[in-house]
């Protein structure tokens, strides 16, 4: 059985390629109970986030520091009644959450969380993602149209128009990025672990490569990302202050909470695709400038140190968790906590683990910068109106994104159109 | 009015709201920005709006009513319940209509005290305003810093009268509570700390593009139509009209302070929330000249215990943080008012809704509702 | 447009002001969430809270002369009192106090109106109850003072 799984881990091949239908059952289930979790991590650190910006503390009562809160709220949403409007389509209903969190874990099939972290490696990969994740639009109109109801057939509508138009500035920046990948090497590719096997090769990030194009189409999808999951500011299809909650408002418990983790899970997908193409991937900061083998070294002890300062964090906690009879749950409770945290971190020192577990580190860094703007943006701006909306993308993004786009294709065609040129000149 | 009720009884018998080429959406009673129990239908088009009623009343709780049989002292603490995020300036009027009734004037000190506490309670007033304004436009976080410097305004309120919401602060003839140890250096010391805080929403809000793009040319008001409705307070002076009764009828000690007016160019949302903003500041501004010249004397005036005034009418009103506010007394020289009706600022200026929204977007409603700075309470009194 | 504005804008200066405000906002030492039960609002001396019937900490007699003006200021009408001669003492005593808080809005009238600082506002404010039926208090019950209920399940 050791030997069986030690065989498999040395292949270096992703489950898919390796044509290993057991390996990718397990990959997938990883893949799903890795992202539930990370849409848990995702609920709390929002809230915790949220609150500081807005100098309240957040959730602080169950659990130490609200740890459990969202274990509690899960509960909450399971076990509440479930409605489903007298007058609402029954079938219809019924299915538009699924239809959304099908789609959006569907998405993380080809999400490279390393060279062989990554359920399959399509050579198509970056056209599923697009494909499959601009599916979930589906499941928000279903959701509205089926609730028979103004506010969320208002907020189907506008989700739809929004999600329309801000795909195709997002496909226009995936492309530059794409074509940086063929351009000046002739090996292009669709592929997620082939567009981070290219930011390797060419020993740079794409979000530096033709500067300022790069950082242009980072910034073109990087705002789209966020139109695209209807978050703030182009939040509208769940503008509480306007639609009450948009598509979801006749939704409750169960299906509800569907919702919330499709949302947050195609938060973490288009964030993984911004870090794929742009990011480098699972691969860590400065590899050729700060290379060799004692800096590898040294970079290799950074997932465990993270868990030992988490660690450190909880034991301060605890220490400065009030000594008084009530607490004395919640403060044993962040001491295991932190103890947990601390092991992990230790078992991360282990070389075996580490070198395989480095490349997640990394990717999971990276997204979670991204969760971290996320949740920075939805603190700080107002909300855009419909038309607004609709300016920033077709007359903004679009023109930005083409521009782009053509200039990225110049610029890598560069020394042949300057051959040319002095050929036709000469 | 009669042409607006049509949409009211859209016959939705045998066809659906979606045979139909108008959607009828009932914002509210409760939504969570109609600020309270406001109830607006909107007959729409698409997003766009072709036209809103107001349904009031769900907050109604007589308060007129209940003044026919309270006498004068007694109906105090009943008016702040009207503008209860501004219940200093409503206590203040009320005493200040009846002190008019009965000729007498309150003394120096208490003018001055009364001045200080409004001018607190406007800024108060108007960072409830500002919180639930930017929440309705979406920005979420300037509630909770507006929240927290108005806090530092309610605990003024506490150690001076011994409550933070419904103050009932001041008394016929002045005021009964004198200013507590150390008053004036919590005034200034706030106004110190509260400028600092202002600049801060203003980075937040003032140039943010979004902000800009959704409250500029959105719910403009001309100054002839703030006039022709009755229009009063920062949505009458951002569109350009000068009109604040602490100038124009100077009332209780305002004609001893030093302070602008400030006024709009364009009469939009973006434009109200500049007034208010720099009413704010012109607020702290008064706070500091006030606490500086508090004259030292009595503060009460000699007011019968048993307030009978004479027969007569008398109509007071002040530059509440809203607008002008209005009380008018009828007097048949028993202990009892014969009769009080409230102007109430946000009643009237929810008329110029209908005016300033159509045409406009759902969104743009949801803004101009919050622009207008309507309390419930004091619609439906 | 100018030069400037138009960099701004594209720099997205508007925008990064306002991110740099929430940001420095984050320290938790910034947040000014009271945790109630453990940390308590500071309540100054003059707030009107519950009812107290006061009463002469040398005799422990009550210090109300049944002069019923607290009823008459009362606007609610909450407060009834009534109270006998007594014919030894040529001094009026109360009979029966009763002052129903459910109704009571704390305008302070009745403690204005009080000649004999008998009646009085507390700084208490912990007034909750499970029922209706204690929120009528009686003598006994305002001269004890609070008696907060702790919340239990």
């Amino acid at each position: 059985m050791i030997e069986y799984i030690k065989g498999y881990l040395s292949t270096g091949t992703t489950p898919g390629e390796a044509g290993n239908l057991f390996w990718a059952t397990v990959y997938i289930l990883l893949v799903i109970v890795g992202v539930s979790v990370a849409v848990l991590c995702m609920n709390w650190l929002e809230r915790k986030i949220l609150a500081h910006m807005q100098i309240r503390l957040g959730p602080m009562r169950v659990g130490p520091h609200g740890l459990l809160q969202p274990f509690a709220d899960a509960l909450k949403l399971l076990i509440k009644e479930d409605i489903i409007p007298h007058d609402a389509d029954k079938l219809v209903f019924w299915s538009a959450p699924v239809v959304v969190t099908m789609t959006a874990f569907t998405t993380f099939l080809v999400v490279p969380f390393g060279r062989t972290h990554a359920v399959t490696d399509m050579n198509i990969g970056v056209l599923f993602m697009l494909g499959v994740s601009s599916l979930g639009v589906l499941g928000i109109i279903m959701a509205g149209w089926s609730s028979n109801s103004h506010y969320p057939l208002m907020g189907s509508l506008r989700s739809s128009a929004q999600m329309v138009s801000y795909e195709i500035a997002m496909g226009l920046a995936i492309v530059s990025a794409v074509l940086m990948t063929s351009l000046q090497t002739g090996t292009g590719t669709l592929s997620m672990i082939g567009i981070v096997e290219a930011q390797a090769s060419q020993h740079t990030w794409f979000i530096f490569k033709f500067f300022p194009l790069g950082f242009l189409a980072f910034a073109v999808f990087a705002i789209a990302m966020v139109a695209e999951t209807n978050r703030a500011p182009f939040d509208l299809p769940e503008a509480e202050s306007e639609l009450v909650a948009g598509f979801h408002t006749e939704y409750s418990g169960f299906r509800w909470s569907l919702f919330f983790l499709a949302e947050y899970s195609a938060m973490l997908a288009v964030s993984s695709i911004a870090v794929t193409l742009w990011l480098g991937g699972w691969m860590r900061p400065f590899p050729t400038w700060l290379g060799g083998s004692t800096w590898n070294m040294a970079f290799s002890f950074l997932p465990a140190l993270t868990f030992f300062v988490l660690a450190a964090m909880c034991f301060l906690g605890t220490i400065r968790m009030p000594k008084i009879p009530q607490f004395r749950i919640q403060t044993i409770g962040l001491g295991t906590f932190g103890a947990l945290l601390g092991f992990v971190g230790l078992v991360l020192l282990v070389p075996a683990v580490s070198v395989r577990v480095q490349d997640i580190y990394w990717f999971v860094v990276k997204v979670a910068f991204f969760m971290y703007l996320y949740i920075w943006y939805r603190g700080t701006f107002p909300r855009y109106r419909f038309d607004q909306l609709m300016k920033v993308g077709w007359k903004v993004l679009l023109p930005t994104g083409l521009g782009v786009l053509i200039a990225t294709a110049l610029w890598g065609l560069m020394p042949q159109l300057s051959a040319a040129i002095t050929g036709v000149l000469q | 009015m009669s042409e607006r009720t049509d949409y009211l009884d859209l016959d939705t018998k045998d066809e659906t709201f979606l045979d139909a080429t108008e959607l009828v959406l009932n914002m509210g009673p409760q939504h969570p920005s109609t600020h309270g129990v406001l109830r607006v239908i909107l007959k729409l088009d698409g997003e766009k709006v072709l036209g809103t009623e107001c349904v009031i009343g769900y907050l109604h709780r007589g308060v007129e009513k209940i003044a026919e049989n309270r006498t004068y002292a007694m109906f105090n603490p009943y008016v702040d319940r009207m503008d209860y995020v501004a219940a200093v300036s409503n206590g203040l009027g009320y005493c200040e209509a009846v002190e008019k009734l009965l000729s007498v004037e309150a003394p120096p000190r208490a003018q001055y005290i009364r001045v200080i506490l409004t001018e607190l309670c406007r800024i108060a007033s108007h960072q409830v305003w500002l919180g639930t304004h930017a929440l309705d436009i979406g920005a979420i976080t300037p509630l909770f810093y507006c929240f927290r410097d108005r806090e530092e305004v309610l605990k003024i309120f506490e150690k001076y009268c011994g409550a933070r919401l419904t103050t009932h602060a001041f008394r016929i003839g002045g005021c009964i509570y004198e200013a507590y140890e150390g008053f004036e250096q919590d005034c200034k010391k706030f106004c110190d700390a509260f400028l600092p805080k202002l600049d801060e929403y203003e980075e937040l809000l003032t140039t943010n593009r979004i902000w800009v793009e959704r409250t500029k040319g959105v719910g403009i008001l001309n100054p002839e139509d703030c006039i022709a409705l009755g229009v009063t307070g920062p949505v009458l002076r951002a569109s350009g009209v000068k009109w604040d009764l602490r100038k124009a009828q100077p009332y209780e000690s305002y004609k001893d302070f030093d302070f602008m007016i400030p006024t709009g160019l364009h009469g939009d949302t973006y434009d109200r929330y500049l007034v208010r903003i720099e009413e704010m500041r012109q607020a702290a501004r008064i706070i500091r000249q006030a606490v500086d010249g508090l004259p030292q004397g009595p503060i009460m005036a000699m007011v019968p215990k048993v307030i009978k005034p004479p027969v007569g009418e008398v109509y007071h009103s002040i530059e509440a943080p809203k607008g002008e506010l209005g009380y008018f007394i009828v007097s048949d020289a028993s202990t009892q008012p014969y009769r009080i009706r409230v102007r109430p600022p946000s009643f009237v200026n929810l008329q110029a809704l209908d005016k300033m929204v159509r045409g406009l977007l759902v969104a743009d409603v949801v803004a101009v509702i919050g622009t207008l700075d309507i309390v419930l309470g004091e619609v439906d009194r | 447009m100018k030069l400037a504005p138009l960099v701004r804008k594209i720099l997205l200066v508007d925008l990064i002001k306002g991110l740099k405000v929430t940001f420095h906002y984050q320290p938790p030492s910034e947040a000014i969430t009271e945790q109630y039960p453990l940390e308590r609002p500071v309540i100054f001396e003059r707030f009107r809270g519950q009812p107290r019937l006061n009463s002469n900490p040398d005799t422990g007699e009550s210090l109300c002369i049944v002069c019923n003006l607290c009823a008459l200021a009362c606007p609610e009408q909450l407060i009834v009192v009534k109270g006998e001669r007594n014919p030894a003492t040529k001094r009026k005593e109360v009979v029966s106090w009763t002052y129903d808080v459910s109704r009571c809005m704390f305008c302070g009238l009745c403690e204005e109106a009080c000649s004999t600082d008998a009646l009085e506002l507390t700084q208490d404010y912990e007034m909750a109850l499970y029922s209706r039926e204690g929120m009528v208090l009686d003598q006994a019950a305002l001269e004890r003072g609070p008696e907060p209920v702790k919340y239990a399940k």
